[in-house]
């Protein structure tokens, strides 16, 4: 068995693993990336046995320039979730396996942390790697919406996120976001880009007011410590007034599950996937008990809810007031960014959760898990969490979101960062 | 009786609207498909700008106004040939509307023109169906009229005269490669039916008329008409219920996210619009005061002979543009079409020293038939005078024709017939009576 199978044992962080052909550099890619000789399923049974007969752009120009790929990870059914718990397998986390590693890009946050110099590409369409990136310890970069071609990502909401970068070290974002990143006519949305900038210094910072109301007292500690390390960078701290915030998240549900539900139309049981319903059945009948079959309840519950969002007088009522707030908090945001590099929040409320206490948790007190991680992909900006304390050997992460385009201060930040910030690696027993 | 068409036409790209299959030219079923028009997970559209650019063209055609921007959205609905189970589509900003049509003087308003793509296509096959996605994806116009046309006939006559200008303003292909489908939709009372997918002009006339009739007779019988959308079997001649009609919001239009939002004013600026045939008649008529029918009979002959005519009528005058177009040139069309327009100036010239009266009418006459022919002069005269002895004769076999022909002109025929018959073919038609009438016209 190769080290990877043994690891995966433990911290289940893989759906499939393949052997390295070398001792050369590695990646992995999360499990709604389309990556030839590799299921992918999106966490989803509806896609069991889906085996694309093409490479994601960001799989063929990585492997491109000599990294291989030895896995696809564990992730939320298409990335419904903050906790890796709704996709076939859960991962756990590295610093205590009874804890979730956030999501839904779990699995890719969990490789990140155990294996060295793994470089792990997840995707977010809210949060999805702020939020693993953060109960697992390490960077995780969410580029601007467009950056990173998404040939070949399964997704669930299109309109924003991106595919991005969960690695422990931040030379590997430097190593690796201007190899995935540019142009690519297979997805118009990546063709308006302007050209990668590296190297701009981070040199202010804003903090929304009140922004720690509610947050649990050890993440709230390492977060306020965080910003005088952000001094000691000689990084001006600046609080301001951010009222729009608090929309983000009914806004960007309603504009997700929208999209989710037309996306997941698709998926039917004709085609790719599954296809073992009753075929003697007329086909909307077929379709209804196929998709009744494999769906997973909070696929289900938002293809509901994002139908009902856009049927007759709702479409104006919830789908177009939402887009409306998407722009009004894109502008603040955009305020905000002129006069200064980056936004600062913590990541997530809180440490990574107990999968016992997440079993109690309603689907709305999964959803504001997010309040911090959702705003800026939802915006369609780019944001980067770095580890920023550890509250009884867990990690807290501290969330930074720049102006769109502009990765390079997150980058440069990452690296300056890991200078100043102790950072810890789990002990891996294996 | 309110009558409204949704007419699908297939644009004449290369490739499809999304992705880089060809258009055409497949030999069997599923040949010319990929993971992105059989809408694999992962797979995302590509917009073909070639489907915009035709779909500005028809939106000018039909007199609509063009946004500066465009979007798709997805138009939901569950069917075994539709990869996605969404059809990439236009809502908010179709390429053009608020257009008007004019058939002769009455005017057809044209609600919007969107481009979408089609859905693959399902054959039924025992106790299955058997799905070929070769059309899927392939780029459509779909053409919306207001409910201004008031019988199956004019329906017809309208489809007739839009097919034409489509095909010639975006060189449509007419070798049966793209289909041209129609919906139609018609009410006698208040309530409409909606009768799907209709392919050729015929068919549309005869489900129209069924539908009229089956309303009616609803009606008159006190029932009620419920709006749904039927189904016209082509053997049986008749429309049969295919569904209850879905209301816009069932359809659940959401913006197609991975498209983003198309800059049409940049594209548009550098479309050249060809004219339509239709446009041309009017302008013709308005232009150069031509009566319709003769404007009609040129440009339907051809295009090239009405760009033929326009060039004399510019050069010389219209008053002799149209007396050689529509004489010896329109009878000997069949030997010039193939060479034009490259024979423009030479006929030209010949008509032009007619006009300055540096040669007679039967001079000009001879000349233009020798230009288009290749001969010479002299055969022309040659067979000229041939022809003159000929009918002169045929009326001296039958005197009677000249008083005959003062009071009706039609008595000429007897003398063409005669010369038609006794000649076999040596001399064209139009020569004939031409030579007839003038004879006739001197012996008075």
């Amino acid at each position: 068995m190769t080290r990877h199978r043994i690891i995966n044992e433990r911290y289940r962080m893989f759906s499939e693993t393949a052997a390295r052909p070398d001792d050369g550099p590695e990646f992995s890619v999360s499990d709604d990336i389309a990556a030839m000789g590799f299921q992918a399923a999106a966490g989803s049974r509806v896609l069991e046995g889906y085996r694309p007969v093409f490479d994601a752009t960001a799989v063929s120009r990585l492997k491109a320039v000599g990294r291989s790929l030895v896995g696809k990870t564990n992730m939320d059914e298409f990335g419904f979730g903050m906790f890796t718990t709704t996709g076939p397998e859960v991962p756990r986390n590295p610093f205590d396996i009874r804890r979730s590693c956030g999501g839904s890009s779990g699995g890719a946050a969990c490789a990140a942390a155990v294996l060295d110099d793994h470089v792990a590409l997840g995707t977010s369409a809210g949060g999805s790697i702020t939020s693993p990136a953060a109960f697992c310890g390490i960077f995780g970069l969410t580029p601007t919406h467009g950056r990173v071609s998404r040939y070949g990502q399964i997704d669930s909401v299109s309109s924003m996120g991106s595919i991005g970068v969960l690695a422990s070290k931040s030379s590997m974002l430097r190593e690796c976001l201007p190899v995935i990143s540019g142009k690519d006519r297979m997805d118009p949305v990546s063709t308006v880009q302007p050209v990668l900038k590296l190297g701009k210094k981070l040199r202010s910072a804003a903090v929304p007011k009140g922004i720690t109301d509610g947050v649990g007292k050890d993440v709230r500690k390492a977060f306020d410590d965080s910003l005088d390390v952000l001094r000691g960078m000689s990084v001006d701290v600046e609080y301001v007034d951010m009222p729009s915030l608090r929309y983000a998240l009914p806004a960007h549900y309603i504009l997700s599950v929208t999209e989710t539900a037309t996306n997941l139309v698709t998926y039917c049981g004709m085609r790719v996937g599954k296809q073992d319903g009753d075929l003697s059945l007329p086909f909307n009948d077929y379709f209804v008990s196929f998709r009744s079959r494999y769906f997973g309840r909070e696929a289900k519950l938002r293809s509901i809810m994002g139908a009902l969002m856009t049927s007759g007088e709702n479409r104006n009522a919830f789908y177009l007031r939402s887009l409306g707030i998407r722009q009004l908090l894109l502008e603040d945001h955009k305020d905000v960014l002129r006069t200064h590099d980056v936004i600062v929040t913590p990541s997530m409320p809180s440490v990574a959760p107990n999968f016992s206490d997440i079993e109690g948790m309603s689907s709305v007190d999964r959803y504001v898990t997010g309040r911090f991680a959702v705003p800026p992909v939802f915006c369609g900006l780019p944001c980067l969490s770095v580890p920023c304390g550890y509250s009884g050997g867990m990690p807290a992460g501290m969330q930074l979101t720049s102006d769109h385009w502009d990765e390079g201060v997150l980058i440069s930040a990452a690296e300056e960062w890991e200078k100043m910030f102790p950072m810890k690696r789990p002990e891996v027993s294996v | 009786m309110k009558i409204g068409l949704e007419i699908h036409v297939q644009l004449p790209t290369r490739s499809k609207m999304f992705c880089s299959c060809p258009s055409t030219g497949a030999e069997g079923p599923n040949e010319h498909i990929c993971p992105g028009c059989m809408g694999m997970p992962g797979t995302r559209p590509s917009l073909n700008k070639a489907a915009v650019e035709i779909g500005i063209k028809l939106a000018r055609l039909l007199n609509c106004t063009v946004p500066d921007v465009i979007w798709f959205n997805r138009k939901i609905y569950f069917y075994p040939d539709l990869c996605r189970h969404y059809q990439i589509t236009q809502y908010e900003t179709p390429i053009g509307r608020n257009g008007v049509y004019h058939l002769g003087k009455k005017p057809i308003g044209i609600t919007e023109a969107h481009l979408e793509e089609d859905p693959g296509s399902m054959t039924k096959s025992g106790d299955g169906a058997l799905i070929d996605y070769n059309r899927s994806g392939m780029p459509l116009v779909e053409i919306v009229t207001d409910p201004d046309i008031s019988s199956p006939a004019e329906a017809r006559e309208f489809l007739t005269s839009l097919l034409k200008d489509i095909r010639h303003v975006i060189d449509l292909p007419d070798d049966g490669e793209r289909s041209i489908r129609c919906d139609c939709n018609i009410s006698v009372g208040k309530e409409r039916c909606e009768v799907k997918n209709v392919s050729g002009l015929k068919n549309v006339e005869r489900a129209l008329t069924y539908e009229a009739v089956r309303q009616t007779k609803v009606l008159q019988s006190g029932g009620k008409i419920v709006r749904e959308t039927r189904h016209y079997d082509e053997e049986r001649k008749v429309t049969t219920a295919a569904r209850k009609k879905e209301f816009a919001g069932d359809y659940a239009y959401v913006l197609e996210p991975n498209l983003g939002v198309i800059n049409v004013k940049g594209i548009a600026g550098d479309i050249v619009t060809k004219e339509s045939p239709q446009g041309m008649v009017s302008r013709f008529q308005k232009e150069f005061g031509i009566e319709e029918k003769m404007a009609k009979q040129i440009i339907n002959t051809s295009m090239k002979l009405a760009e033929l005519f326009e060039h004399i009528a510019r050069k010389a005058d219209t008053e002799n543009a149209v007396k050689w177009v529509a004489g010896p040139i329109s009878s000997n069309w069949k030997i010039l079409e193939s060479q034009m327009p490259g024979r423009t100036d030479g006929l030209t010239d010949i008509i032009i020293q007619y006009k300055n009266k540096m040669i007679n009418d039967v001079e000009c006459s001879m000349r233009l038939k020798a230009f288009i022919t290749g001969g010479t002069l002299s055969d022309m005269e040659k067979n000229g005078a041939d022809l003159d002895a000929l009918i002169r004769k045929a009326v001296s076999d039958n005197p009677s024709v000249i008083d005959d022909y003062r009071k009706n002109e039609k008595a000429a025929n007897r003398v063409i017939g005669a010369v038609m018959k006794q000649t076999g073919g040596a001399y064209s038609s139009s020569d004939i009576v031409e030579a007839t009438k003038r004879i006739l016209d001197e012996m008075l």
